[in-house]
Protein backbone atom coordinates (compact mmCIF):
# COMPACT_ATOMS: atom_id res chain seq x y z
CA UNK A 1 0.00 0.00 0.00
CA UNK A 2 1.37 3.24 -0.75
CA UNK A 3 2.04 5.94 1.90
CA UNK A 4 0.97 8.36 -0.36
CA UNK A 5 -2.50 7.21 -0.81
CA UNK A 6 -3.07 6.31 2.92
CA UNK A 7 -2.21 9.94 3.79
CA UNK A 8 -4.14 11.58 1.03
CA UNK A 9 -7.22 9.13 2.55
CA UNK A 10 -6.32 10.13 6.19
CA UNK A 11 -6.24 13.82 5.26
CA UNK A 12 -10.03 13.80 2.89
CA UNK A 13 -11.68 11.80 6.30
CA UNK A 14 -9.76 14.51 8.42
CA UNK A 15 -11.19 17.32 6.74
CA UNK A 16 -14.34 16.00 6.34
CA UNK A 17 -14.97 15.60 9.76
CA UNK A 18 -14.23 18.80 10.57
CA UNK A 19 -12.72 20.73 13.53
CA UNK A 20 -9.45 21.02 12.57
CA UNK A 21 -9.13 22.76 15.60
CA UNK A 22 -11.28 24.02 18.33
CA UNK A 23 -9.16 26.98 19.17
CA UNK A 24 -12.51 29.45 19.53
CA UNK A 25 -13.81 26.95 21.22
CA UNK A 26 -10.96 26.91 23.48
CA UNK A 27 -10.78 30.97 23.87
CA UNK A 28 -14.80 30.89 24.43
CA UNK A 29 -13.99 28.87 27.66
CA UNK A 30 -11.09 30.45 28.83
CA UNK A 31 -12.83 33.79 28.31
CA UNK A 32 -16.49 32.80 29.76
CA UNK A 33 -15.94 29.80 31.82
CA UNK A 34 -12.46 28.87 32.98
CA UNK A 35 -12.42 31.73 35.81
CA UNK A 36 -15.11 29.41 37.60
CA UNK A 37 -15.37 26.22 36.32
CA UNK A 38 -11.40 25.92 35.70
CA UNK A 39 -9.45 24.01 32.91
CA UNK A 40 -11.14 20.53 33.26
CA UNK A 41 -14.98 21.46 34.31
CA UNK A 42 -14.70 20.95 37.88
CA UNK A 43 -15.14 23.67 39.11
CA UNK A 44 -11.71 24.92 40.35
CA UNK A 45 -11.37 28.44 38.50
CA UNK A 46 -8.97 30.51 39.80
CA UNK A 47 -12.28 33.09 41.45
CA UNK A 48 -14.44 30.17 42.16
CA UNK A 49 -13.27 30.13 45.78
CA UNK A 50 -14.12 33.72 46.29
CA UNK A 51 -17.57 33.44 45.09
CA UNK A 52 -20.92 33.38 47.23
CA UNK A 53 -21.82 30.20 45.95
CA UNK A 54 -20.08 26.51 44.83
CA UNK A 55 -19.21 25.76 41.93
CA UNK A 56 -19.96 22.47 40.80
CA UNK A 57 -18.14 19.53 38.78
CA UNK A 58 -19.92 19.96 35.42
CA UNK A 59 -19.47 17.25 34.20
CA UNK A 60 -22.24 14.95 35.76
CA UNK A 61 -24.49 17.54 34.79
CA UNK A 62 -23.74 17.99 31.58
CA UNK A 63 -23.39 14.28 30.70
CA UNK A 64 -26.92 13.58 31.76
CA UNK A 65 -28.91 17.31 30.52
CA UNK A 66 -30.25 17.28 27.15
CA UNK A 67 -28.18 19.36 24.94
CA UNK A 68 -31.03 21.64 25.02
CA UNK A 69 -31.16 21.66 28.48
CA UNK A 70 -27.04 22.69 28.99
CA UNK A 71 -27.80 25.39 25.97
CA UNK A 72 -30.73 26.90 28.16
CA UNK A 73 -28.47 27.12 31.28
CA UNK A 74 -25.73 29.10 29.08
CA UNK A 75 -28.11 31.27 27.28
CA UNK A 76 -29.98 31.78 30.78
CA UNK A 77 -27.93 31.64 33.68
CA UNK A 78 -28.34 29.79 36.67
CA UNK A 79 -27.84 30.89 40.20
CA UNK A 80 -25.21 33.40 39.72
CA UNK A 81 -23.87 31.84 36.74
CA UNK A 82 -24.41 34.80 33.44
CA UNK A 83 -26.75 34.31 31.33
CA UNK A 84 -25.13 34.40 27.79
CA UNK A 85 -27.84 34.57 25.66
CA UNK A 86 -27.82 38.48 25.36
CA UNK A 87 -24.09 38.84 24.72
CA UNK A 88 -23.23 35.64 22.98
CA UNK A 89 -24.18 34.94 19.23
CA UNK A 90 -26.00 31.53 18.81
CA UNK A 91 -22.95 29.61 17.22
CA UNK A 92 -20.61 30.87 20.24
CA UNK A 93 -23.64 29.77 22.21
CA UNK A 94 -23.62 26.34 20.36
CA UNK A 95 -19.31 26.39 20.73
CA UNK A 96 -19.67 26.48 24.60
CA UNK A 97 -22.51 23.97 24.74
CA UNK A 98 -20.10 21.75 22.47
CA UNK A 99 -17.06 22.30 24.39
CA UNK A 100 -18.57 21.20 27.87
CA UNK A 101 -19.46 18.21 26.04
CA UNK A 102 -16.00 17.85 25.27
CA UNK A 103 -14.92 18.21 28.56
CA UNK A 104 -17.20 15.94 30.02
CA UNK A 105 -15.60 13.30 28.01
CA UNK A 106 -12.40 13.57 29.58
CA UNK A 107 -11.10 11.45 32.68
CA UNK A 108 -13.36 8.80 32.18
CA UNK A 109 -14.23 5.84 29.41
CA UNK A 110 -16.06 6.79 27.13
CA UNK A 111 -17.84 4.57 25.08
CA UNK A 112 -16.74 4.31 21.09
CA UNK A 113 -20.02 5.55 20.12
CA UNK A 114 -20.10 8.55 22.14
CA UNK A 115 -16.84 9.81 20.36
CA UNK A 116 -19.13 10.27 17.06
CA UNK A 117 -21.70 12.42 19.05
CA UNK A 118 -24.36 14.15 16.35
CA UNK A 119 -23.73 17.34 17.83
CA UNK A 120 -19.90 17.73 17.07
CA UNK A 121 -20.45 16.62 13.63
CA UNK A 122 -23.03 18.33 12.81
CA UNK A 123 -21.64 21.40 14.49
CA UNK A 124 -18.11 20.96 12.84
CA UNK A 125 -19.36 20.31 9.16
CA UNK A 126 -21.96 23.34 9.28
CA UNK A 127 -19.29 26.68 7.91
CA UNK A 128 -20.95 29.05 11.04
CA UNK A 129 -18.35 31.41 9.70
CA UNK A 130 -19.73 31.84 6.22
CA UNK A 131 -23.57 31.20 7.35
CA UNK A 132 -23.38 33.70 9.97
CA UNK A 133 -20.48 35.58 9.71
CA UNK A 134 -18.96 34.35 13.19
CA UNK A 135 -15.88 35.58 12.48
CA UNK A 136 -16.47 39.05 12.29
CA UNK A 137 -16.37 40.95 15.59
CA UNK A 138 -17.59 44.02 16.20
CA UNK A 139 -15.48 47.11 16.11
CA UNK A 140 -14.09 47.71 19.12
CA UNK A 141 -16.05 50.40 20.92
CA UNK A 142 -14.45 53.24 22.99
CA UNK A 143 -17.35 56.09 24.86
CA UNK A 144 -17.26 58.76 23.15
CA UNK B 1 -9.02 5.82 -6.91
CA UNK B 2 -8.67 2.18 -5.39
CA UNK B 3 -8.71 1.14 -2.13
CA UNK B 4 -8.27 -1.98 -0.84
CA UNK B 5 -10.23 -2.27 2.57
CA UNK B 6 -7.07 -2.35 4.94
CA UNK B 7 -6.40 0.84 3.50
CA UNK B 8 -9.80 2.23 4.59
CA UNK B 9 -9.44 1.16 7.94
CA UNK B 10 -6.04 2.51 8.65
CA UNK B 11 -7.00 5.47 7.23
CA UNK B 12 -10.04 5.49 9.12
CA UNK B 13 -7.91 5.11 12.27
CA UNK B 14 -5.25 7.56 11.46
CA UNK B 15 -7.63 9.98 10.89
CA UNK B 16 -9.73 9.29 14.08
CA UNK B 17 -6.18 9.25 16.22
CA UNK B 18 -5.41 12.87 15.28
CA UNK B 19 -9.66 14.03 15.02
CA UNK B 20 -9.79 13.22 18.79
CA UNK B 21 -6.10 14.00 19.81
CA UNK B 22 -7.41 17.80 18.58
CA UNK B 23 -10.39 17.18 20.18
CA UNK B 24 -9.25 15.90 23.65
CA UNK B 25 -5.77 18.53 23.61
CA UNK B 26 -6.01 19.40 27.16
CA UNK B 27 -7.20 23.28 27.15
CA UNK B 28 -4.36 25.37 28.91
CA UNK B 29 -4.43 25.00 32.65
CA UNK B 30 -2.34 28.23 32.88
CA UNK B 31 -3.30 30.95 35.48
CA UNK B 32 -6.07 33.23 34.37
CA UNK B 33 -5.03 36.16 32.62
CA UNK B 34 -6.22 38.61 35.08
CA UNK B 35 -5.08 38.12 38.52
CA UNK B 36 -8.64 38.69 39.75
CA UNK B 37 -8.41 37.49 43.31
CA UNK B 38 -5.85 39.87 44.43
CA UNK B 39 -7.31 41.95 47.43
CA UNK B 40 -8.73 45.35 45.80
CA UNK B 41 -6.90 48.55 46.41
CA UNK B 42 -8.55 50.91 49.02
CA UNK B 43 -7.98 54.56 47.80
CA UNK B 44 -9.24 57.55 49.94
CA UNK B 45 -10.10 60.59 47.84
CA UNK B 46 -12.45 64.01 47.86
CA UNK B 47 -14.16 63.89 44.59
CA UNK B 48 -17.23 65.72 44.10
CA UNK B 49 -19.70 63.49 41.65
CA UNK B 50 -21.78 65.71 39.46
CA UNK B 51 -25.64 64.91 39.22
CA UNK B 52 -27.12 62.34 36.92
CA UNK B 53 -30.15 60.26 35.30
CA UNK B 54 -30.52 56.63 34.75
CA UNK B 55 -32.70 54.14 34.27
CA UNK B 56 -33.06 51.15 36.98
CA UNK B 57 -34.15 47.51 36.53
CA UNK B 58 -37.67 48.33 36.68
CA UNK B 59 -37.33 51.06 33.47
CA UNK B 60 -38.40 53.87 36.21
CA UNK B 61 -36.07 57.28 36.03
CA UNK B 62 -33.16 57.36 38.86
CA UNK B 63 -31.66 60.59 39.88
CA UNK B 64 -28.22 60.20 41.39
CA UNK B 65 -29.31 63.75 43.77
CA UNK B 66 -32.33 61.93 45.15
CA UNK B 67 -29.32 59.87 47.21
CA UNK B 68 -28.34 63.05 49.30
CA UNK B 69 -28.43 62.84 52.68
CA UNK B 70 -27.45 58.83 52.17
CA UNK B 71 -23.80 57.22 52.02
CA UNK B 72 -24.29 55.24 48.49
CA UNK B 73 -21.93 52.56 47.30
CA UNK B 74 -21.46 52.36 43.61
CA UNK B 75 -20.26 49.66 41.65
CA UNK B 76 -19.64 49.45 37.68
CA UNK B 77 -19.90 46.20 36.25
CA UNK B 78 -21.71 44.02 33.91
CA UNK B 79 -23.98 40.91 33.88
CA UNK B 80 -21.89 38.71 31.27
CA UNK B 81 -18.64 39.37 33.37
CA UNK B 82 -16.77 36.50 33.71
CA UNK B 83 -14.72 37.63 35.96
CA UNK B 84 -14.22 40.92 37.97
CA UNK B 85 -17.90 41.58 38.57
CA UNK B 86 -19.39 38.08 40.03
CA UNK B 87 -16.77 39.41 42.89
CA UNK B 88 -18.00 42.87 42.78
CA UNK B 89 -21.06 41.84 43.56
CA UNK B 90 -21.12 39.18 45.63
CA UNK B 91 -18.91 41.72 47.98
CA UNK B 92 -21.62 43.98 47.66
CA UNK B 93 -24.26 41.61 48.86
CA UNK B 94 -22.12 41.31 52.04
CA UNK B 95 -22.15 44.38 52.24
CA UNK B 96 -26.17 44.76 52.04
CA UNK B 97 -26.30 41.83 54.23
CA UNK B 98 -24.34 42.54 56.99
CA UNK B 99 -25.73 46.07 57.08
CA UNK B 100 -27.16 46.88 61.01
CA UNK B 101 -31.29 47.18 60.36
CA UNK B 102 -30.96 50.90 61.96
CA UNK B 103 -28.24 51.89 59.37
CA UNK B 104 -30.25 50.57 56.18
CA UNK B 105 -31.97 53.61 55.52
CA UNK B 106 -29.18 55.41 55.52
CA UNK B 107 -27.21 53.38 53.07
CA UNK B 108 -28.04 52.93 49.16
CA UNK B 109 -26.30 50.84 46.49
CA UNK B 110 -25.45 51.24 42.95
CA UNK B 111 -24.80 49.28 40.22
CA UNK B 112 -24.25 50.68 37.08
CA UNK B 113 -23.50 48.85 34.02
CA UNK B 114 -20.64 49.32 31.57
CA UNK B 115 -21.92 47.57 28.84
CA UNK B 116 -25.32 49.16 27.93
CA UNK B 117 -25.66 46.97 24.48
CA UNK B 118 -26.60 43.98 26.61
CA UNK B 119 -27.54 45.34 29.76
CA UNK B 120 -30.99 46.26 29.43
CA UNK B 121 -33.60 47.07 32.74
CA UNK B 122 -34.83 43.11 32.61
CA UNK B 123 -31.21 41.80 31.69
CA UNK B 124 -30.27 43.85 35.18
CA UNK B 125 -33.25 42.70 36.79
CA UNK B 126 -32.31 39.09 36.30
CA UNK B 127 -28.92 39.60 37.51
CA UNK B 128 -30.48 40.55 40.87
CA UNK B 129 -32.35 38.14 41.09
CA UNK B 130 -30.14 35.49 40.19
CA UNK B 131 -27.61 36.82 43.18
CA UNK B 132 -30.94 36.70 45.55
CA UNK B 133 -30.56 40.66 46.05
CA UNK B 134 -32.67 42.96 47.86
CA UNK B 135 -33.93 45.43 45.15
CA UNK B 136 -35.54 47.79 48.35
CA UNK B 137 -31.77 49.74 48.69
CA UNK B 138 -30.00 48.56 45.76
CA UNK B 139 -30.64 49.12 42.31
CA UNK B 140 -29.21 48.17 39.10
CA UNK B 141 -28.38 51.31 36.26
CA UNK B 142 -28.01 51.41 32.91
CA UNK B 143 -29.03 53.77 29.78
CA UNK B 144 -28.09 54.65 26.07
CA UNK B 145 -24.09 54.50 25.63
CA UNK B 146 -24.18 58.83 25.41
CA UNK B 147 -25.53 59.18 28.74
CA UNK B 148 -23.39 56.41 30.31
CA UNK B 149 -20.20 57.84 29.02
CA UNK B 150 -19.85 61.15 31.51
CA UNK B 151 -21.06 59.12 34.16
CA UNK B 152 -18.41 56.50 33.57
CA UNK B 153 -15.84 59.45 33.58
CA UNK B 154 -17.35 61.53 36.18
CA UNK B 155 -16.08 58.90 38.58
CA UNK B 156 -12.67 57.55 36.55
CA UNK B 157 -14.24 54.62 35.03
CA UNK B 158 -12.84 53.37 31.76
CA UNK B 159 -14.87 51.22 29.85
CA UNK B 160 -13.57 50.06 26.14
CA UNK B 161 -15.89 47.42 24.83
CA UNK B 162 -13.86 44.42 23.23
CA UNK B 163 -15.10 41.61 20.49
CA UNK B 164 -17.53 38.73 21.54
CA UNK B 165 -19.13 40.85 24.55
CA UNK B 166 -16.30 41.19 26.45
CA UNK B 167 -15.70 44.33 28.05
CA UNK B 168 -12.22 45.73 29.64
CA UNK B 169 -13.69 48.08 32.38
CA UNK B 170 -12.06 49.49 35.57
CA UNK B 171 -13.17 47.63 38.42
CA UNK B 172 -14.62 49.91 40.55
CA UNK B 173 -16.67 50.39 43.78
CA UNK B 174 -16.85 53.94 45.20
CA UNK B 175 -18.36 54.98 48.39
CA UNK B 176 -19.95 57.91 48.29
CA UNK B 177 -21.03 60.35 51.47
CA UNK B 178 -24.15 62.27 52.24
CA UNK B 179 -22.92 65.52 50.18
CA UNK B 180 -22.51 63.47 46.35
CA UNK B 181 -18.40 63.28 47.28
CA UNK B 182 -16.55 60.46 46.28
CA UNK B 183 -14.67 59.51 49.77
CA UNK B 184 -13.21 56.21 49.24
CA UNK B 185 -12.62 54.01 45.68
CA UNK B 186 -11.83 50.50 46.27
CA UNK B 187 -10.42 49.30 42.88
CA UNK B 188 -10.02 45.13 42.14
CA UNK B 189 -12.26 42.37 42.11
CA UNK B 190 -12.53 41.67 45.84
CA UNK B 191 -13.00 44.46 48.04
CA UNK B 192 -13.47 43.06 51.53
CA UNK B 193 -16.82 43.92 52.58
CA UNK B 194 -15.56 44.47 56.26
CA UNK B 195 -13.03 47.31 55.53
CA UNK B 196 -15.98 48.81 53.33
CA UNK B 197 -18.33 48.25 56.59
CA UNK B 198 -15.89 49.76 59.00
CA UNK B 199 -15.85 53.19 55.57
CA UNK B 200 -19.32 53.62 56.20
CA UNK B 201 -19.63 54.05 59.40
CA UNK B 202 -16.42 56.48 59.62
CA UNK B 203 -19.12 58.54 56.68
CA UNK B 204 -22.10 58.17 59.07
CA UNK B 205 -20.43 59.30 61.81
CA UNK B 206 -18.79 61.55 60.35
CA UNK B 207 -22.34 63.02 58.60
Amino acid sequence: MSIFRLLLLSALIFAAAGCVRSERMETLYAQRCLGCHGPSGSGDGPIAASLPADVPNFHDTVRNKSVTQIRKIIMEGKGIMPAYEPALRKPEIQDMVLFTRILSQRGRNVEWWERFDPLVWAHCNVPWEIVLGYDQPPEEKKPR
Amino acid sequence: MNLRPKEVVIGIIVAGAFFFGEQNRAISGESHPHSVTRPALRRQLHLPIPDFSLTDQTGKPFKFQTLRGKVALVAFVYTTCPDVCPLMTASMRLVQEKLPDRKRGAVFLLSITTDPEVDSPQVLKAYGERYGIDFSNWLFLTAELQTLAPVWKAFGVGVQRKARGLVDHTPLIALIDAKGVMRFGYVGSSPDHKVILRDIDFLLGSN
